[in-house]
């Protein structure tokens, strides 16, 4: 295989996973708390492009818009619901109900969709593409430049408006912002539904390929929460880096056996998908037990 | 007639709160309704039993040190791995598989407790998280010893001493006597002052460890007792079902637990029975959610965060002392300290040289040098930033220094944990006054006597006479600083000079030798001004050596035996008050050079 093919394959499922980052990080640093149901987001996104794709047989690309505003009512709902009652309590507090809203939404989904895995459809369809010796899918090209659109639209969005300068203003102090007569409580709401957007998008990315079941969001939850632990907690930039670092992970790892034809009798055992998943989350605990401000975050120092 | 028992049974309300009604109904229930239950009715009970174990050990973690761990889960499942496996393989009985299957738990929660501990909240919630995962594709894979994803059938059930308990009724009242007796130990263990110190280290983590609390023990105590229970739970668990399936390790497992907390209350014996009762009975009570149990529970997770944070048996106490007010704590007859240790006056206590301490770029400290004699008292001036408060943090241990010394009577503290320095006779207060806010002004006070002696033995052993004494001695404080008005008062209403002197009271309970103050004078007018000043000159003349951080000079002025003044991270002037406020260098640094005025 290819080295380029392997690095199309990080770069596709970095991108969908960047996106359930950052959804994840924007929460973080508007409330403080983490959204533990971020990855139940993704799930919902996933059965709802397949819901769409089943009432409407058009490719994922044409529902995404329909999608993504759906996943933002959702996210309004999970603010609502999950933080407004919770923002003047301790942080753990968000954490619980976002716990209890992604339970819910899980059991939800089995009630409606069933345990059984199910495909989202494709974006444009289901074929490949040739180009200086690299053999690729639509649907990965389609998914890093589905990705990297809504990446931008979201930087553009944090620069270059009103409503984007308000939310990092908030991110960065709350107490302050308010003060400033920024409506703080509008913003995170406001946020939520970026968030949930963001994650209902990578949803429907990663349901084609991955499939989708009521608990697949766990997954993407943890590797949201890595990315942004090992990104450097709140920052951005950092959880897209450390989500391609995941995807790097992920598709490199369980191909060692085919880059290195030596390890091939190991590749059912020690290069499987399971020691794969062991060896990141070992690492992980590893950065954090090491360098708990991230791979790349500098060591911040608070005044007690 | 009836006036008599009226009057006990709101005196045990009162006393005993919503716990006494509970566990007589219980009791009630065990001798009427049980010896005519159901087969099935018991078996839900005896999981109950389990489940309430479960959430004991994890009112250690969550409840009393605070930190939410997603782990809970994952040690039930290695203890009823364990358990099952040793019972399958090797036909080890229930009671002989105890010590292996509470041990292992345990280890693991040392082996990862020990680094992972010191994260924050949500790094720690990851962590355990990610704990909880590895074991759990540990389990599906090992399959020639665990089974793999089918799991082990036909693990032979529970007994004693040899005997296997064949009734269900024997097993659920085996599991229910395990309930009762990890139940009075998590009783024990969190009413006395390891409770106390628990609150503080929730309430107040910095102020803790600067009073003397060994804040990261405190932690791993409650993470290895919340493993011991869980292990417990799961080897019961295991034995009573007759199956191992890799279930056990699953996250939904984790949220029953959680939801049982919460529901419960926390930090309550009776919450985490009741709810392990409510939580596990739910799906038999309302049939129609059986196959949705899960969903029932995420919502009913997130009702009771939203309404009712504090959780059914917490809010039903609210209530009922509010409906009938338990009878006023009697307030203790203050009693002195006895002082540890006199400095003869003069001599050099402190000794400070180069220190520094940067943050990022910015040298807060920039080669700080002084002494400090017993019984003087030596103000610390300097402009906002200038490096006060980050010189008492570098010397209590707060941060370490990135060069320099620190010497306490002649041996080198520099980098020492907090809690160390405190035991070493060398006591603080903060800026903002840092007390645990639910707990008594009282036991803010008594707790920083007793912080070097806390601890899961000694909590065991623990009496109530060692209790009184404390709470003697820290009213005698409290007198001191004319404090005592308010012993009673939960720290977190009081008024913010109150706080301070009660801050200051506490300080004095670490029987220091070295007190640093931060801003003591702040918020207070001339007359109580002038009353705190009196005091802490008393205090001086005990031979202890006192360092105040003021702006306030007509406060300081005549308290102060030499001032000292700090601008960015240096010492600029050192000597007596008149010489140092009438210095140009510090004119300049407060008010800025005459240039920088006129534009």
């Amino acid at each position: 295989m290819p080295i380029s093919q392997l690095l199309l394959g990080v770069l596709a499922l970095g991108a969908a996973y960047a996106l359930i980052a950052l959804g994840f990080v924007l929460i973080l640093n508007a409330t403080g708390a983490v959204n533990f149901s971020q990855g139940d987001l993704v799930m919902a996104g996933g059965f709802g492009a397949v819901a769409l794709g089943q009432a409407l047989h058009w490719t994922g690309l044409a529902l995404l818009p329909a999608l993504l505003v759906g996943m933002a009512a959702l996210g309004v709902v999970l603010a609502v619901l999950t933080y407004l009652p919770l923002r003047r309590r301790p942080p753990e507090a968000v954490f619980i109900s976002t716990i209890a809203f992604g339970i819910i939404l899980q059991n939800l989904a089995n009630r409606l969709f069933g345990a059984e895995p199910l495909a989202a459809p494709s974006l444009l369809g289901a074929g490949r593409v040739r180009f200086a010796g690299v053999n690729a899918s639509l649907q990965s090209l389609a998914t890093i430049g589905v990705a990297a659109l809504l990446i931008v639209a979201l930087h553009v969005m944090f620069t270059h408006t009103q409503t984007g300068r308000r939310l990092r203003a908030m991110a960065q102090d709350r107490d302050v912002a308010l003060a400033m007569g920024i409506p703080v409580d509008r913003m995170v709401v406001g946020t939520f539904a970026v968030a949930a957007a963001l994650a209902g998008g990578a949803g429907l990315l990663l349901s084609n390929v991955f499939f989708v079941t009521p608990t697949s969001g766990g997954e993407y939850m943890v590797k949201a929460y890595i990315a942004v632990v090992i990104g450097g907690w709140g920052s951005i930039a950092g959880a897209v880096a450390g989500a391609l670092l995941i995807a790097a992970f992920e598709v490199i790892y369980p191909s060692i056996p085919l880059l290195v034809p030596a390890l091939l009798p190991w590749s059912d055992t020690a290069f499987s998908q399971t020691t794969s998943t062991i060896m990141l989350d070992a690492a992980v605990l590893l950065i954090l037990m090491l360098r708990p401000q991230g791979l790349f975050g500098e060591r911040v120092r608070q005044r007690p | 007639m009836s006036a008599a028992p009226k009057q006990g049974i709101a005196r045990l309300l009162a006393r005993g709160g919503i716990a006494a009604p509970l566990a007589l109904a219980a009791l009630l229930w065990a001798v009427f309704v049980l010896p005519h239950a159901s087969d099935y009715v018991v078996r839900v009970l005896t999981v109950a039993g389990t489940y309430a174990l479960l959430a004991l050990g994890f009112g250690f973690v969550f409840g009393q040190a605070g930190a939410l761990s997603l782990a809970q889960g994952t040690f039930m499942g290695v203890g009823a791995y364990v358990s099952g496996i040793l019972a399958v393989r090797w036909g080890v009985p229930f009671d002989a598989a105890l010590p292996a299957s509470i041990g292992l738990p345990v280890l693991l929660a040392l082996i990862a407790g020990v680094p992972v501990l010191r994260l924050q909240t949500h790094y720690f919630a990851l962590a355990t998280l990610l704990i909880g995962q590895v074991v759990l594709l540990i389990a599906v894979q090992w399959e020639s010893l665990t089974g793999g994803a089918n799991g082990i059938g036909g693990i032979p059930g529970l007994s004693l001493f040899g005997w296997p308990l064949h009734s269900r009724l024997a097993a659920l009242l085996l599991v229910w006597a395990f309930v009762a007796a990890g139940g009075l130990l998590a009783w024990h263990l969190g009413r006395g002052r390891l409770g106390i110190a628990y609150a503080v280290l929730r309430g107040q983590p910095v102020a803790a460890r600067a009073i003397g609390i060994d804040t990261g023990t405190l932690r791993l105590l409650a993470f290895l007792l919340s493993a011991g229970y869980a292990g417990l739970a799961g080897s019961l668990y295991v034995r009573a079902i007759g199956v191992l399936s890799p279930d056990i390790l699953g996250f939904p497992v984790m949220v029953t637990c959680l939801t049982i907390a919460v529901v419960g209350s926390r930090r309550r014996v009776a919450g985490a029975i009741l709810g392990a009762v409510l939580i596990v009975e739910l799906p038999e009570w309302a049939r129609f959610l059986r196959d949705d149990y899960l969903l029932a529970y995420g919502c009913i997770l997130l009702l009771v965060i939203v309404a009712i944070p504090e959780g059914l048996t917490e809010t039903a106490d609210r209530w009922l002392a509010r409906l009938l007010p338990p009878p006023p704590r009697p307030l203790p007859a203050p009693a002195p300290l006895p002082t540890a240790h006199v400095s003869p006056r003069g001599e050099t206590l402190l000794e400070v040289s180069g220190l520094v301490r940067r943050f990022g770029g910015v040298r807060a400290l920039d080669g700080v040098s002084l002494d400090l004699h017993g019984g003087e008292v030596l103000g610390l001036i300097g402009p906002n930033g200038s490096g006060k408060t980050t010189l008492v943090n570098v010397v209590t241990g707060i941060f370490p220094p990135d060069a320099g010394t620190v010497r306490f009577a002649g041996r080198d503290i520099a980098g020492l944990a907090p809690h160390r320095i405190a035991r070493l006779c060398i006591a603080r207060t903060f800026q903002t006054a840092a007390l645990a806010p639910d707990l008594s002004a009282l036991d803010n006070v008594a707790i920083a006597r007793d912080a070097a002696r806390l601890g899961f033995w000694r909590a065991l052993r623990a009496r109530g006479t060692e209790k009184a004494a404390a709470e003697a001695e820290a009213m005698g404080l409290l007198v001191r600083m004319d404090a005592a008005a308010h012993a009673l008062a939960p720290a977190g209403t009081l008024p913010p000079g109150i706080a301070r002197r009660v801050e200051i009271a506490r300080a004095l309970a670490v029987r220091p030798r070295v007190l640093l103050l931060d801003e003591p004078a702040a918020g207070l007018n001339e007359e109580e001004q002038a009353d705190l000043a009196r005091r802490l000159r008393t205090i001086a003349a005990e031979g202890v050596a006192i360092v105040v951080i003021e702006h306030n000079m007509p406060f300081l002025a005549p308290l102060a035996d030499r001032l000292i003044c700090l601008d960015r991270g240096r010492v600029i002037a050192a000597g007596l008050p008149d010489a140092v406020t009438s210095d140009p260098r510090v004119i300049e640094a407060y008010l800025g050079t005459p240039r920088a005025v006129a534009s």
